[in-house]
């Protein structure tokens, strides 16, 4: 990929940023499988994309540099005038999610986090699978939230669809690599955007505070 | 700068909202017609006895998930689920399928299979017997061990003869 003649290397996305991406790759991916036949396999991998949802929307906040919100969501005038430009035959430089792509991680994470709430509710057809807070619900309620698990599902697929013709777009019309950057945190900016990272006692609080909200409901609540 | 972020988390999350809502919509039960026929109501009636095997089957498993099950509350619904699957052949009387109400999740199978459809239906009503059996004596253990053969036959009778609702 060609990059800007005077690029600095800049590191961009942070470890636990990486991970979580990954990481919710391959589990969106293995919960997609395992929904038929796997069940158990399934609310296991739920369990994982509860914490690792919960820690990101964490990390929005307690997390440094370009994994902050606060970094990336962008008022509609930005978002319009960025998507004024996004047209254009240049590499991106936009330090982290642009204005545009701000939304749809918010979406994402959005439609994850009604993907797995719907899921600790679900009642299957047969009455003899269910998420792990299933047995505070009624039988209709239950089967209302598969419904709803399965159409947030289309949602989630339609977005990562998105993502990926976005990823294919930047690649061959902007010749901007984002998946690289995805992989070693690393991109070539025309200048140090000058990012910060967070201290590493609150990375630890985010993933004792995610692993013990997903253990806890894993567990239907009872301890 | 900070409103107009907020407009931004506001559009997003509309976003996971509308999904939301979008499926609580679809799962609503369309309503009975006033003038029904004969099958039309059979379908209608046939969803709610399902919707009762199925309220009896998760009462009896989620009680058996407690620490302490309840024998009484797990006989009572073994007895449900044993009338209703008793009944359950009685429930497709011919015509009642889709053509008698759209959102029917009966498939053609069930009449053009009648053979078929019968033997499952009996293999549900003898798992359902020994599972009623069971939690009448009292016996738990046997319960809980009887539940996944009683749960394969409405699997292996959805799978079959079930299929996803329109609309």
């Amino acid at each position: 990929m060609a990059e800007p003649s005077a690029a600095v290397r800049v590191k961009l996305w942070d470890g636990p940023v990486r991970i979580v991406h990954w990481l919710l790759v391959v589990l969106i991916a293995f919960s997609w499988w395992s929904s038929g036949d796997h069940l158990n396999w399934h609310r296991w991998s739920g369990y994982a994309i509860i914490g690792l949802v919960l820690f990101r929307i964490y990390w929005g906040f307690a997390g440094g540099g370009a994994a902050r919100f606060a970094s990336f969501v962008k008022g509609p005038r930005a978002i319009a005038a960025y998507a004024a430009t996004v047209g254009k035959r240049d590499v991106s430089t936009t330090p982290g999610h642009n204005p545009l792509g701000a939304l749809s991680v918010l979406a994402l994470l959005a439609v994850l986090l009604v993907q797995v709430g719907t899921g600790l509710f679900v009642v299957d057809i047969d009455a003899f699978e269910g998420g792990p807070l299933s047995d505070r619900v009624s039988y209709d309620v239950g089967r209302a939230m598969a419904e709803v698990h399965e159409l947030s599902f289309r949602g989630l697929q339609a977005l990562v669809a998105l993502h990926l013709v976005a990823i294919a777009f930047y690649a061959v019309w902007k010749r901007t690599n984002l998946v690289g950057a995805m992989i070693t945190g690393k991109r070539s900016l025309p200048s140090d955007p000058g990012l910060t990272g967070a201290p590493v006692w609150r990375l630890i609080a985010g993933v004792v505070l995610a692993a013990a909200i997903a253990w806890v409901l894993s567990k239907g609540l009872r301890l | 700068m900070a409103s107009l972020m907020s407009k931004s988390w506001a559009l997003a999350l509309a976003v996971g909202l509308g999904v939301a809502a979008a499926g609580g919509a679809l799962a609503h039960d369309d309503k009975m017609p006033a003038n029904a026929n004969a099958a039309t109501k059979a379908a209608y009636a046939r969803h709610e006895n399902f919707e009762k095997l199925g309220a009896s089957f998760k009462g009896l498993n989620d009680e058996l998930r407690k620490p302490a099950p309840d024998k009484a509350v797990v006989a009572a619904n073994a007895k449900t689920m044993n009338a209703l699957v008793g009944a359950l052949p009685t429930w497709f009387p011919r015509g009642s399928g889709v053509e008698a109400r759209p959102m029917s999740e009966a498939k053609a199978g069930i009449w053009t299979d009648a053979a078929g459809f019968t033997a499952a239906a009996t293999a549900a009503r003898t798992e359902v017997a020994k599972l009623n059996a069971s939690a009448a004596a009292g016996d738990l253990e046997a319960v809980k061990a009887q539940v996944r053969p009683v749960g394969g036959t409405c699997k292996g009778c959805h799978e079959k003869y079930r299929q996803e609702k329109k609309g």
